[in-house]
């Protein structure tokens, strides 16, 4: 929920001065909000970087000062400009992963640096770097395939695979460290010290002259006071041989990133952005450093571990051509290598850069999730359909939306309570008149295998009866101002203050708050959203907080903010486990993230609205998620804001069905728009959406179980699949849903039908229709208003749950139908993760993991894994894709014997129909089939 | 897997009887299941081996073969829930967790164990059913009252629009014989009137002569110092407000401008050309002296306080809201009431410059005209009655008050209905408001609009619209849903989405006739 509810909060001020600033508070919001911003040219380190002239780095590195260890050197770097020092350390890591950190010499105090344990999972495992070749103009290492070449002068770095360039730092020569200094107090003094020093040693540090915005900035009626002066740092880092680049989320734009030479660069802060505007370079809620490099031959990734305010610059030898170039391209056959070029800058803390060397897709991704984790399996509510809205009013109005889902044969797991459900926006307090039986409210949903969510988010009210404020204010536990005052801002509840969660202490104390004992009407089924969590302060710069705010260990906003709301998910998760003695899965919710934040659950796209270009938009917004591992990502159905007609309500069900986080969400402003609201035709529509969302959960909790173990996206774009097929590489309306689901949702407004590209060589089958597609050609999709397209890739087996029930939990015993699509040469394949689908004993090995094959008229279920009981079984086998009819079929089960199943043809979809096999899902057996 | 059959025991009348059939099916479709026959779908789309009926897999597109188990996705399970009322539930229901059916023969697989609650929900059924009955029946008796009531209503007010049509046809007779009366005498009282006024204009022109002539003399002799009937230049050059220019003094040059170029003047030359372009200079000068202050701002400084005062005003309503503490007002109404009585006050001072009263003949006149004035206005008023009195009836005979006149005794009443925060009020045609709690200001949530029930059963809500605008939002609007009472009666208000307001409301209005025996066949 964005900064609209200033408006709302505005309004429910009772004395009229105040009343007054916020009208005109407000209409500047709705009006400009764009303007409450910053854009670069009004940010100082940013202006300073994007000046930095490229070709002429000052840098050179001292080879005299190299230090070589088995897996990592060390060299200093010269700025031979100002004679400051900076230490460069190489690591080889495992994975095909280098490490580049760069820091002061001798800083005069230390310099950020993110814990490891927290978004690094632990200190990366180091590998054997080999010196290959060393002389006076370069170092040449090896590890595993690569090899990294460093030049002295200009300093530079060469990543180089197979013979050819993949990554080059400092290749533009835009490496910028602001060292730290001492203000000068005055510019006569400034001068006597210069000629002293000047005077004293040609080799000490040489003072440059103050650039503005170095010791002070002002943003509108902000003042940033810059108590340490300027500390960015900025180092560009190029892709020879790519045009793509991808990921650096959040933000509302295309998947493949586009060049920032007419725009702002990419911006990573996060930020409470009130109806944010769509393909534009402005900062989000999140921020994800991390950026994927893709061609026909290999993946590379680079990861910028750094928290604070970062902006991101990309040039490309191709997207940035004039119109007579590629012209002249075209006549003569342009012989260039295509290259894009990045700049990354940071306002403080080190230089610290993980180069990722893949090379396939699929390495990246693991080699990312070796270093900050992945998505653990969530629990299988956990991706079924969440019914939200701000606010169910009270007791009643849950029950009654519970109850018109089963008339209305809607499946759906959780229902949601926003802020109002609070006592006066107190988190973890009930509103006593409405919620006066959260327990009972709870049961009667758990009965149906229901759950409930409720919002907390980490601004307390300053009230010093409200217990979880006074507990923070008395030990200590909130973030200070810069004179170490305790800090004060505005957000629902009036005046707040901010846990330091920062501070493991204070993450600590935050956990316990989730405590049964300490939530009241809190249970292993209440879960959990965490909303405003950049944070954002409606009175703040940039609706968040200054950047002179202090956290723990003295540390600035400026150095850390980019990490806050990935604390407050981290706290809210350990205190979901603690609770039950880290038995069962939780859910939770953040909008705000950082890199890692994919450990803890879930992420939304935030404050969207309901228009179809935002509907359009969630696809690449969660494909750029997923790439950089926050795999279980959505955004909200029908849009947050506005009112959205039935059939942009229907279409974006449909979309919503195909995205990992799936959940419907509206405004307090707008109408009621559950399923059962809208007209006959679109609630039917929707039904067999979720239908079809719940038909497909096994298959998505396999992927989640693949994601969890390799890393890597749920849903991804095509090119993952089909890396070699550049005609994928940009495309962002249509993806995968594992290796074996192409979906291309609608979103344009009264369509019926799409153009679909099929890729690769095989065959595609409509998933309904089993209506068969080439692949390779693009085909026009009818697709009427209770179409998805979807089509299941030839080769493919994938097992669904074909009943209709009101929850995923209570479809737990339920059999399988396994549908498979075979391939031209007749075969196909498939997967299956099996647990109790809500605790964390899969860790212990209690699951089972199933493999499928089909290959020459066999179908053989064989075990990868299996130390759990279901009661599972298969009830069907839906076969598609036969050149010649089987009429017999015989199955050969390791516990069950051997039986004749009957066998059907369907003469509609073409498909043949084996009745019944019956086997425990977990039984291994052969199933013969004969003509 | 699981048995195919159930043997249910029944009780009909009286006859104990045990009746075979597949799980999941009622005594009435018993008869479709017979056993060791091969099954036909119901719709006839397949034939299947009697061994494939509820064996958990689908065969028949309509469910039909899958009675007891939730293997087709469109099945029906039926259980007796005996003590209860028989029900249906979708297949999709059976062996999911969850007790469904009273008796739970939903849930067989284990998944679960179900109480049978039958007996206690079908005594609670009946009791609330007696309820209803009741309920309805009472209410039902009230509900004829109305429609009686409600129609005798409608007759008075046909009634009364006759005859008020009547009436209204010589009241407006009546108007217009007093209109052209009253027209008649007004001509020679406007006659009468415009020449009495016209000489004391006359008479007023004079005595302003008299009065200029007065004010010149008096200037000369004020501005004559040396008193030798000549104004001379220094004489003016003395007087201050003929500084022209502003610089502190008023120079030879400034007062022989004044004086018209000429070095002096005698008090004929005065009057008749110096005069008139000193006037306003030497009033100025006399206000000035006669009332120091009078620059003073004092108007501003009126016009501040009251913004001072309404914000105090407004913070002190926000902490005691009945606190309607008269004083607080003054500064307020000082504000508005003070400009107004200036003017009022000039003209008392000119009292002796009133008008002087009418001859004796106007008098009579005028007398003679109001006598014709008032007995027009009379007519003319009541004849205006007479025609909103009818427009209300008119406009209450095209309301629509139920097929039966049954809504007609709720219209011109108004019911409350106070939760937490707010007390709702419905006046049913009419509008329906909130009011804070605590005191404040009403707000006006719609007027009436129309019925607005299901088409089957229009008369059971009502829809009022147009209410007060929401910020960022719609008009408020209420819908009132409608059931049987004992009484009118706002029993419940809520707001489901924002600014979209249901209000609960029961009335004998909507009551029906019980059948007799209608509990009866349930079980």
């Amino acid at each position: 929920m964005a900064l609209s509810r200033v408006m709302r909060f505005g309004l429910r001020m009772t004395s009229f001065p105040l009343l007054l600033s916020c009208v005109l508070l407000v209409s500047q919001v709705c009006s400009v909000s764009r303007d409450n911003f910053k854009r670069c040219d009004q940010s100082g380190f940013c202006k300073r970087h994007r000046a930095v002239d490229p070709g002429h780095s000052p840098y050179i590195s001292l080879f005299d000062t190299l230090d070589i260890q088995p897996s990592q050197i060390s060299v200093e770097l010269l700025n031979t400009k100002n004679n400051v020092r900076l230490r460069l350390e190489l690591f080889g890591l495992q994975h095909q992963t280098t490490r580049i950190k760069i820091n002061e010499v001798n800083p005069l105090k230390p310099r950020y640096e993110i814990p490891v344990g927290d978004v690094l999972n632990a200190e990366p495992q180091q590998d054997t770097l080999t010196v290959v070749e060393k002389n006076d103009d370069h170092i040449t290492l090896s590890l595993e395939k690569s090899i990294i070449v460093l030049n002295r002068e200009p300093f530079r770095i060469d990543f180089i695979n197979d013979d050819e360039p993949t990554v080059s730092i400092n290749a533009q020569g835009l490496l910028k460290f602001e060292h730290l200094r001492k203000k000068k107090e005055d510019s006569q003094e400034k001068k006597e010290e210069n000629e002293e020093e000047k005077a004293s040693c040609a080799e000490e540090e040489v003072q440059e002259e103050d650039e503005p915005d170095m010791w002070e900035e002002t943003f509108k009626s902000f003042h940033d006071s810059k108590p340490n002066g300027p500390t960015s740092v900025g180092l560009d880092v190029s892709f020879p041989g790519f045009e793509h680049v991808y990921g650096i989320p959040e933000h509302a734009e295309s998947m493949a990133l586009k060049s920032t030479k007419s725009s702002d660069p990419y911006r990573l802060f996060n930020l409470d952005v009130f109806e944010y505007e769509l393909y534009n370079p402005m900062a989000l809620y999140g921020a994800v450093p991390v950026m994927l490099a893709h061609n026909e031959k290999r993946t590379v990734g680079i990861f910028w571990h750094n928290a604070a305010e970062t902006w991101v610059d990309i040039a490309s030898n191709v997207a940035d051509k004039t119109f007579f170039s590629k012209m002249a391209d075209l006549v003569k056959g342009s012989t260039e290598l295509p290259q894009t070029d990045t700049h990354w800058f940071s306002e403080s803390g080190i230089i610290d850069l993980f180069i990722m060397l893949g090379p396939e897709p699929s390495d990246v991704f693991s080699q990312y999730g070796q270093l900050t984790g992945t998505t653990p399996i969530p629990p299988l509510f956990g991706i079924a359909y969440h019914q939200c809205r701000w606010n169910y009013n009270d007791e009643d109005d849950i029950r009654n939306v519970d109850a018109k889902f089963d008339e209305y044969d809607l499946p759906m797991d959780l229902l949601w309570l926003d802020i109002e459900h609070t006592d006066g926006k107190r988190y973890f307090t009930w509103d006593g008149s409405k919620f006066s039986h959260p327990d009972e409210m709870v049961k009667n949903l758990t009965v149906k295998g229901r759950k409930l969510v409720t919002i907390v988010d980490p601004h307390l009210k300053k009230d010093d009866s409200y217990s979880v404020y006074s507990e923070a204010k008395s030990q200590n536990h909130l973030v200070k101002n810069k004179d170490g005052s305790e800090y004060e801002g505005w957000c629902w509840p009036g005046s707040s203050g901010w846990p330091d969660f920062l501070n493991p202490e204070v993450r600590k104390w935050w956990a316990s708050k989730f405590a049964y004992s300490s939530y009241a009407g809190s249970s292993k089924d209440l879960h959990v959203w965490n909303d405003m969590n950049e944070p954002s302060v409606f009175n703040g710069p940039e609706v968040t907080f200054q950047k002179d705010v202090l956290h723990y260990g003295g540390w600035e906003n400026r150095d850390v903010h980019n990490l806050y709301g990935f604390y407050v998910h981290k706290a809210t998760m350990d205190g979901l486990l603690e609770r039950t003695g880290g038995e069962e899965r939780p859910f939770l919710l953040t909008r705000a993230f950082f890199a890692g934040s994919q450990k803890f659950g879930a992420v939304w796209t935030g404050d969207n609205m309901a228009s179809w270009d935002h509907l359009k938009i969630s696809n690449p917004m969660i494909l750029s998620l997923n790439l950089v591992g926050i795999t279980f990502s959505g955004a909200d159905v029908g849009g947050f804001f506005h009112n959205p007609d039935a059939e942009l309500v229907t279409r974006w069900y449909q979309a919503g069905a195909f995205q990992p986080f799936f959940r419907a969400h509206a405004h307090l402003d707008t109408k009621r728009r559950e399923p059962h609201l809208l007209p006959n035709a679109n609630m039917l529509a929707i039904r067999d959406a979720l239908q079809q969302r719940y038909s497909y959960l096994p298959y998505w909790y396999t992927l989640f179980y693949w994601g969890e173990r390799n890393g890597g996206p749920v849903m991804m774009p095509l090119w993952v699949e089909f890396p070699k097929d550049k005609s994928t590489f940009s495309m962002d309306d249509q993806f995968m849903i594992g290796k074996a689901l192409l979906v291309k949702p609608i979103t344009e407004q009264g369509s019926t039908g799409t153009n679909v590209y099929f890729p690769g060589n095989d065959l595609w089958y409509d998933v309904e229709s089993f209506q068969t597609y080439n692949g390779g050609d693009t085909t026009y999709v009818r697709a009427g208003l209770t179409k998805i397209p979807v089509f299941q890739r030839g080769g493919t087996i994938i097992p669904r749950k074909m009943r209709n029930r009101r929850s995923s939990t209570l479809m737990k015993s339920d059999p399988f139908t396994l549908f498979i699509c075979l391939n031209r040469e007749g075969e196909a394949t498939g997967n299956l993760f099996i647990d109790d689908y809500h605790s964390y004993n899969y860790k212990n090995g209690k699951y089972i993991l199933k493999g499928f094959n089909f290959r020459k008229n066999v179908l053989e279920s064989v075990t990868g894994h299996k130390d759990y009981q279901t009661d599972e079984w298969i009830e069907k086998i839906v076969i598609s894709g036969f050149q010649v009819q089987p009429s017999i079929a015989i199955l050969k089960g390791s516990v069950s014997g051997q039986k004749e199943l009957e066998v059907n043809y369907d003469i509609v979809e073409d498909n043949i129909i084996i009745r019944k096999p019956g086997v425990n899902i977990a039984e291994n057996f052969k199933l013969i089939l004969q003509p | 897997m699981q048995n195919l059959f159930v043997f249910v025991v029944l009780s009909i009348s009286g006859v104990w009887a045990t009746v075979p059939r597949p799980r999941g099916v009622s005594i009435s479709m018993a008869s479709f299941y017979t056993p060791g026959e091969k099954f036909r779908c119901l719709d006839g789309s397949r034939t299947i081996p009697y061994e494939h009926l509820n064996d958990d897999y689908c065969d028949c597109q309509d469910g039909s073969d899958e009675p007891g188990t939730a293997a087709c996705p469109t099945g029906r399970f039926h259980c007796t829930n005996a003590g209860y009322k028989p029900g249906t539930v979708k297949s999709s229901r059976v062996n999911d967790g969850v007790c469904d059916c009273c008796d739970g023969t939903d849930e067989y697989s284990g998944l679960i164990e179900c109480v049978n609650n039958c007996k206690e929900l079908g005594k609670k059924m009946r009791e609330e059913q007696q309820r209803v009955r009741l309920l309805q029946e009472q209410g039902y008796k009230t509900k004829l009252e109305q429609i009686n009531e409600g129609r005798k209503k409608r007759e008075e007010k046909k009634a009364m629009v006759e005859a008020l049509e009547k009436s209204k046809i010589q009241l407006e007779t009546l108007r217009n014989e007093k209109e052209a009366k009253k027209q008649e005498v007004e001509e020679p009282e406007t006659e009468a009137k415009d020449k009495h006024k016209q000489q004391w204009e006359e008479v007023k022109a004079q005595r302003e002569a008299q009065a200029e002539n007065e004010r010149i003399n008096e200037a000369f002799i004020k501005l004559d110092a040396n008193k030798d009937n000549i104004v001379d230049i220094a004489e003016i050059m003395a007087h201050s407000e003929f500084d022209i220019n502003s610089d502190g003094e008023v120079s030879v040059e400034e007062a022989k401008e004044h004086l018209e170029d000429a070095e002096q003047t005698d008090p004929a030359y005065f009057a008749e050309k110096v005069w008139p372009h000193i006037k306003d200079l030497f009033k100025k000068e006399e206000k000035e002296v006669e009332d120091p202050g009078a620059e003073e701002p004092k108007v501003p400084e009126v016009m501040d306080n009251p913004d001072y005062d309404e914000d105090e005003e407004e913070e002190h309503d926000e902490d005691e809201h009945d606190d309607e503490d008269e004083g607080d007002h003054d500064p307020y109404t000082d504000d508005h009431e003070h400009p107004d009585e200036l003017p009022l006050e000039e003209e008392n001072k000119k009292g002796d410059q009133e008008m002087p009263e009418y001859d004796e003949e106007t008098k009579k006149l005028i007398e003679v005209a109001d006598a014709a004035r008032a007995e027009f206005n009379e007519a003319d008023s009541k004849l205006k009655d007479a025609e909103k009195e009818l427009n209300d009836l008119k406009s209450y005979l095209n309301g629509d008050y139920g097929p039966d006149e049954e809504f007609s005794t709720m219209k011109d009443q108004c019911y409350e209905y106070t939760d937490r925060e707010y007390t709702y009020k419905l006046c049913p045609f009419d509008r329906a408001t909130q009011r804070p709690k605590g005191g404040g200001s009403e707000t006006r949530l719609g007027s009436w609009g129309h019925w607005a029930g299901p088409e089957t059963n229009i008369y059971s809500a009502q829809k009022y619209e147009k209410g007060q605008n929401c910020w960022n939002g719609p008009d408020r609007s209420v819908r009132v849903d409608m059931t049987c009472g004992l009484e009118n009666m706002l029993t419940n208000t809520y707001e489901p989405s924002r600014c979209e307001y249901v209000f609960e409301f029961s009335t004998p209005s909507l009551c029906t006739p019980v059948p007799a025996d209608s509990t009866r066949d349930e079980l």
